[in-house]
């Protein structure tokens, strides 16, 4: 569905650009990079920043039980949990 | 301890609290328990980023720093000085009359010193370059800066310092007294800290944005901060701190003095587990505890009352259920988190929660832990619940835990002065 699609990339360059205001370097940043550190290696402080800017973005809320879960996921399902999460893949969902 | 170290007492209290200046109020309160938190109102810098904030009465300059000052003073030193003008009020003691000013030390500490200061001229040298900038700013914002208008204000000419170890800070400042009174290097001690944690959007937002404020309590400002209940979900923010006169027993008996508690012992230990979360086993804090209670000459079945650091996060609380367990085995004391009433006041809490323990020393009567309507099974103590409990206390423990991995445990004792005091709190039985 093209407008999901849509939303989907909303919500993974809004990530993009929180990890860019927090001053990670994300030149090497890709999709199926894991948030923590495996991959961006982002530690538990940055992870419930990461969580607060994206919730001020787009209206959702996060657990405080699901922030250690999260340094596990990639990019895009980061961006996927915060679509579902949205409770909407239509544009609607947004908060501008 | 040797017996032939001099004791130190505490003569002399001065608070500037979210529940106001008022001394024997203040611990009225704690024991209704009454609550010191509110909504920020909208022109509040916090409003829109806190559901409950305790906030601290404004303070007119004019009452205690000279006319030169009034407009550079930050609001972290001002409260510092008047909680030292009250301190040394309610002691009755004049620096250069009752004591040489050499044998007084002063040790007002801080987490951050002078936050709200340094982002309104951070703001003016981005709006106006280098000429917005005040020249003012180092005698506003520099952490040290409340013991210097301390010092200067009261003629203070001994020993001074600042300790800067966040929310231990003012707790440090106090075993620093204890140091000094027994080592024989001061006579007096002006100790504790404040901090002003309500007064710029950096500060809070920086904390909103580590996810360590209790959210969801907007409808109920007055219940946001659960220390050790199970719906507990991070601090609440409180502006203010405390300053106690500790000084020689025998030397506040020589002036007709009177004492609410002796400062018997500290403890102090380093978690090197992480830059700001505490270890979850609670090691740290359990052996700093038990350092303070072998360094007061104490058994562990002589402290009666522990004045939790018990801030309402998750970790935190339990990590300090887990060492209070360990260290006391079977015999559990008498715990609460007077942080339910005041919120979290950083770099002051250590001095006021100092306060509390000693105030619950002089009148036998322990603060219970606002908010505890459900105690979380993971943080199983004997808690204080509902409203004071009266206990005649042999010893009593404050403790706190800073960002940093700092834990500082405080001894107090019924007092060893001829003459001795109570908070004059009246308490509802």
């Amino acid at each position: 569905m093209t407008e999901g699609f849509d939303v989907f990339e909303t919500v993974r360059d809004a990530v993009k650009t929180a990890l860019l205001e927090m001053d990670y370097d994300i030149s090497e940043l890709a999709d199926d990079m894991v948030l923590g550190p495996a991959g961006l290696d982002l530690e538990s402080l940055a992870v419930a920043e990461l969580a607060v800017h994206i919730e001020d973005d787009f209206g959702v809320k996060f657990a405080d039980e699901e922030l250690p879960g999260m340094a596990d996921l990639t990019l895009d399902e980061f961006s996927a949990l915060v679509v579902e999460r949205m409770g909407a893949t239509s544009a609607a969902g947004l908060a501008d | 301890m040797n017996s032939a170290a001099p004791r130190a007492t505490v003569t002399g209290i001065g608070l500037v609290t979210p529940l106001g200046t008022d001394v024997p109020d203040f611990f009225a309160a704690l024991c209704e328990p009454r609550s010191g938190l509110v909504s920020p109102p909208p022109d509040h810098v916090a409003a829109g980023l806190v559901d409950a904030a305790g906030i601290a009465p404004d303070l007119d300059p004019a009452a205690h720093v000279p006319r030169h000052d009034r407009s550079v003073v930050d609001r972290f030193s001002l409260m510092a000085v008047a909680a030292a003008d009250a301190a040394l009020a309610d002691a009755g003691l004049t620096v250069g009359q009752d004591v040489d000013p050499y044998r007084v030390a002063v040790i007002a500490s801080t987490g951050a010193g002078g936050m709200i200061t340094f982002e309104r001229q951070a703001r003016l040298s981005g709006e106006r370059g280098a000429p917005g900038v005040s020249s003012y700013l180092y005698s506003a914002f520099l952490p040290n800066m409340a013991t210097a208008r301390i010092a200067l204000k009261h003629g203070i000419r001994g020993f001074s310092s600042t300790v800067t170890t966040a929310c231990a800070a003012s707790a440090h400042a106090i075993a620093e007294a204890f140091r000094l009174i027994t080592a024989g290097d001061a006579d007096v001690v002006v100790c504790g800290g404040t901090e002003a944690t309500l007064g710029g959007l950096t500060g809070i937002a920086g904390f909103r944005n580590a996810r360590a404020l209790a959210t969801g309590w907007a409808d109920d400002p007055t219940a946001a901060s659960r220390p050790f209940d199970s719906r507990r979900n991070g601090f609440v923010l409180g502006e203010g701190g405390g300053m106690l006169v500790v000084e020689r027993a025998d030397l506040a008996d020589a002036r007709g003095a009177a004492g609410y508690a002796d400062l018997t012992g500290w403890g102090s230990t380093t978690d090197a587990f992480h830059l700001i979360m505490p270890n979850p086993d609670g090691s740290g804090v359990a052996a700093c505890m038990r350092g303070a209670i072998e360094k007061a000459g104490l058994g562990l079945a002589d402290v009666g009352y522990v004045n939790a650091h018990g801030t309402g996060t998750k970790i935190g609380d339990m990590a300090e259920a887990a060492a209070i367990q360990q260290v006391f085995g079977p015999d559990q004391p008498a715990v609460s988190s007077t942080k339910g009433v005041t919120g979290h006041l950083l770099g002051g809490a250590g001095a006021v929660e100092a306060a509390a323990t000693v105030l619950a020393v002089a009148d036998g009567v322990l603060p219970p832990t606002r908010n505890l309507d459900d105690p979380d099974p993971k943080c199983d103590l004997d808690h204080v619940r509902g409203g004071g409990r009266p206990a005649r206390l042999t010893a009593a423990l404050s403790t706190s835990s800073a960002f940093g991995g700092h834990n500082v445990s405080l001894v107090f004792q019924p007092p060893s002065t001829r003459r001795t005091r109570n908070s004059g709190a009246v308490h509802a039985r």
